[in-house]
């Protein structure tokens, strides 16, 4: 076996720290793991025969990370069975997936087991549909055998607004179908009916074609344009005219005036109603697909605080719901597991990833009189943990009221196209009445009147935002870029002032090399990278990671030592080798006379020492994104101020500031700070976006005129996201501004167009100048005008 | 000749509703619900028949 082999653990593929090796005989080969999680993972994966999970590429990139050792309460559970004929059903939302493997994975492993019917994980959802027999397997075993592989297995339970939203989205894609089906029907017709007007028709088969258009044509007004005549009718009754108003009002001249048309022996513009009613439902559709690969995440994010909890009653424990501990309850967390609730640490000492509360990667080392927070994870030991707060007054249970009340104050966008349907409907509507009134007498008064709507036939207006709309945002998808819909596009135009997280956002959120201070004459840089890496390889602390990278990046191959002690908040040693990695304060302990340290609050530093003497220091920090220098340059090219909002120390916040030359910083901040800071900002009449990646930003990222958010976010940050990068590219962001003005542009230039036909044909039309047909003619010239002048946003030059 | 183009028209109707039907259907039963899924699976299907569980599991 090859040394690179040996290294790192056959399953996880991440590197063995020496005193973890766990090996498995096997015939004549001998397996490394690094824990015995992964042992017993591996065990589980060939017992089944699934040995070619190993060989798919993709694990490479993203190992597996945790076993949860967690329990599984069966009376909890079975409330989330529902039974029938067949088999049992359950739903699970599968925390721990990565790529397409671990789906392959489950279920394939799943599948395998007897009693189990069906296994299906949905991609976008992480969602696991298990079908199973009830009488042969129990569904905490289910659980539990998906908990060894290595995936936290949740309940998911259905409520009435994600099952409505589901429907309503299966009702669109049939009404659209059912609309392409009839349109496409109708358009043979039509041609041989236009055809007919050129070039000569038999008066009864122009009738009959008329009659099956008419046929064909009602239920795409009434069954698929359904949702805009329900709406329109809603706006009426409000007498607040918006969008829906104005597609309705178009389909149905355009309907009803063919009708007419049909029974007096004129010339019909079904296509037309048809068509309006088609496109827009495309546009619907490809809006609330947008939105839904956006929402994708909300299922994990909220029960990122476990829903039950181990308590501990009399030195048993018992499973419970997490939302009925009382504070002064004993809990007890197991390593991996997420604290359900705040409290205070009893017993045992652990460190502890509080990434999810301040973004900071680097966990932190807490021990009995320490506090906790729900939602930040336990990595490394057992805790006992007393209860302070109830589940619903937690932190994370608070960051989603204060997310929820930032979405109420802030005053929701009117569009464009709502703006003005509220003057051009009316304005319209009068001039119809009044052309009436003015032919009173004349026996064609109401045939003028009528002629005055269609030409009206605010087709082209209806069209002019939805098709530029649609256009736009399928090509931000194609870059990367979603646009959570036509709202988001038309703010994301007139934003002023850009305001930035700064850890995982502007920077990568993982600690890197910029500095290796070695003391002695003796030892030259290489030599302290190679014993620094000797030592931390096998540890999966930020900081040690940073060192193993830059020794892989600088092709330093060492052997890893065997008998490393880890020290949780402190550091390493190594007992046969005599070397000592860690904070100045263990070497200090440990009895090193240490050098003048850096003063530098910016960034960490690692202290090593062999033999009793110092070698010197590793200085990481979380440096800014590779393209953010860039990114920024554009944005104050293109005219924008910007603001960092930082949890993180002042120093850090200022260095990066003025690297990137950032207008204007502040920090530290508290989430509460962040999201007062924005409110201000936003009263004093700015348009803001914020960027933010971490569950703190949430409630600034909901206050925002925009909120963006970048791919490797928490899910509640991109559940806010009304911008969504869903490649960790920051150069994304110039182009998505830029994208949703020249869309802006476009929009404008559809509804000049549309504008001045209507001011040319309307007159003409009042004045009893215009022929109906040539009316309907000049219509369908300008949405096509409109259509085609969309279709220009597809050109749009990559980032 | 009308009775062609009647005929030619009951024809395209008959096969139209034929495909829409199908697609109703296919919505109905969740075709459209995981379009995502669809590009992943078609690289597992080539994989051989799954082996029976062993009953070594833990």
């Amino acid at each position: 076996m090859s040394e690179a082999e040996r290294q790192s653990c056959v399953h996880c593929g991440l590197p063995i720290a020496p005193a973890d090796l766990v090996l498995e005989q096997d015939a004549d080969q001998e397996f490394s793991f690094c824990c015995h999680g992964c042992r017993g993972a591996w065990l589980i994966i060939r017992g089944a025969g699934l040995e070619n999970f190993y060989t798919r590429k993709e694990l490479k990139h993203e190992p597996l990370k945790e076993i949860h050792s967690s329990q599984f309460d069966r009376t909890y559970l079975q409330n989330f069975v529902t039974e029938s004929s067949t088999g049992a059903e359950i739903s699970l939302i599968i925390d721990g997936i990565r790529c397409a493997s671990c789906i392959w994975l489950i279920e394939r492993y799943m599948q395998q087991i007897p009693g189990v019917l069906a296994a299906r994980v949905n991609f976008a959802t992480h969602r696991l549909l298990l079908r199973f027999d009830p009488h042969l397997v129990e569904i905490t075993q289910l659980c539990w055998k998906l908990s060894q592989l290595g995936y936290l297995p949740r309940p998911y339970s259905q409520d009435e607004l994600r099952t409505s939203m589901e429907s309503e989205r299966r009702s669109l894609l049939i009404r659209f179908g059912t609309a392409v089906f009839l349109s496409m029907q109708l358009m043979g017709f039509s041609i041989a009916l236009y055809a007919g007007y050129f070039e000569g028709i038999d008066p009864q088969t122009r009738l009959l074609l008329q009659i099956l258009a008419a046929l064909v044509t009602t239920p795409v007004i009434f069954y698929a344009g359904y949702p805009f005549l329900r709406g329109a009718w809603f706006s009426l009754r409000n007498l607040a005219p918006n969008m829906d108003l104005l597609i309705a009002m178009g389909s149905l001249t355009a309907y009803s005036y063919s009708l007419f048309a049909l029974a007096t022996g004129r010339e019909v513009y079904f296509d037309t109603a048809a068509m309006i009613v088609t496109l827009i439902l495309a546009g619907r559709l490809f809006e609330s697909s947008a939105r839904h690969r956006a929402t994708a995440g909300l299922d994990r994010l909220l029960q990122l605080a476990p829903a039950t909890a181990s308590r501990l009653v009399d030195g048993q424990t018992d499973q419970m719901d997490s939302r009925l501990l009382e504070p002064g309850d004993l809990i007890l967390i197991s390593p991996g597991d997420r604290f359900p609730v705040d409290g205070l640490i009893l017993n045992g000492c652990s460190e502890v990833d509080e990434a999810a509360v301040n973004g900071e990667a680097i966990p932190v080392f807490r021990q009995a009189g320490d506090r906790v927070k729900a939602g930040t994870q336990n990595l490394n030991g057992t805790l006992t943990l007393e209860v302070e707060a109830k589940a619903a007054d937690s932190f994370i249970a608070r960051i989603g009221r204060m997310v929820e009340q930032a979405q109420t104050r802030k005053a929701p966008i009117q569009n464009l196209a709502d703006r003005i349907s509220g003057i051009f409907i009316p304005t319209v509507l009068s001039i119809a009445v009044l052309t009436f009134i003015y032919w009173g007498a004349d026996q064609n008064a109401l045939l003028h009147a009528i002629t005055v709507l269609v030409v009206a036939c605010p087709c082209a207006l209806g069209l002019a935002t939805p098709t530029a709309v649609m256009v736009a945002t399928g090509r931000a998808a194609e870059e990367g870029v979603l646009f959570r819909g036509g709202d988001t596009l038309e703010a994301a135009s007139q934003l002023n002032l850009l305001a930035f997280d700064k850890t995982g956002t502007l920077t990568e959120g993982r600690p890197q090399v910029i500095a290796i201070n070695a003391v002695n004459a003796v030892n030259d840089q290489l030599e302290l990278l190679c014993c620094a890496a000797q030592l931390e390889s096998g540890s999966r602390h930020p900081l040690a990671q940073g060192i193993s990278v830059e020794a892989k990046r600088r092709q330093i191959f060492c052997s890893q030592l065997a008998n490393i002690q880890q020290i949780p908040g402190k550091g390493l040693i190594a007992r046969e080798e005599k070397l000592l990695g860690g904070s100045a304060e263990f070497l200090r302990e440990q009895g090193i006379l240490l050098s003048e340290t850096l003063d530098d609050s910016t960034a960490s530093e690692v202290h090593f020492a062999q033999d009793g003497r110092y070698l010197g220091s590793i200085c990481l920090q979380d440096i800014a994104r590779q393209e953010a220098a860039k990114t920024f340059s554009l944005l104050r090219s293109q005219g924008y101020s910007t603001l960092l909002l930082s949890g993180d120390q002042p120093g850090s916040a200022k260095k990066i500031s003025e690297s990137l030359k950032i207008d204007r910083w502040l920090a530290p901040l508290t989430p509460e700070q962040k999201t007062l800071e924005i409110e201000r900002l936003t009263e004093l009449g700015n348009k803001i976006l914020m960027t933010g990646d971490g569950i703190n930003d949430a409630p600034a990222l909901a206050a925002a005129t925009v909120s963006c958010s970048i791919a490797g976010s928490s899910d509640i940050a991109m559940e806010q996201a009304g911008l969504l990068l869903t490649r960790p590219n920051l150069l994304l962001l110039p182009w998505a501004l830029k994208t949703s003005q020249k869309t802006m542009t476009i929009i404008h230039q559809n509804l000049f167009w549309a504008f001045s036909y209507n001011l040319i044909a309307i007159p003409l039309a009042a004045s009893g100048k215009l022929l109906p047909v040539y009316g309907a003619a000049a219509m369908a010239l300008s949405s096509i005008g409109v259509l085609l002048n969309s279709l220009r946003l597809k050109r749009i030059s990559p980032p | 000749m009308m009775t062609t183009i009647l005929l030619l028209i009951f024809l395209s109707f008959c096969i139209g509703t034929g495909v829409w039907v199908f697609f109703i259907y296919a919505v109905k039963k969740g075709q459209f619900d995981d379009i995502e899924a669809a590009k992943y699976r078609m690289l597992d299907d080539d994989d051989e028949e799954p082996p029976t569980p062993s009953t070594n599991q833990h």
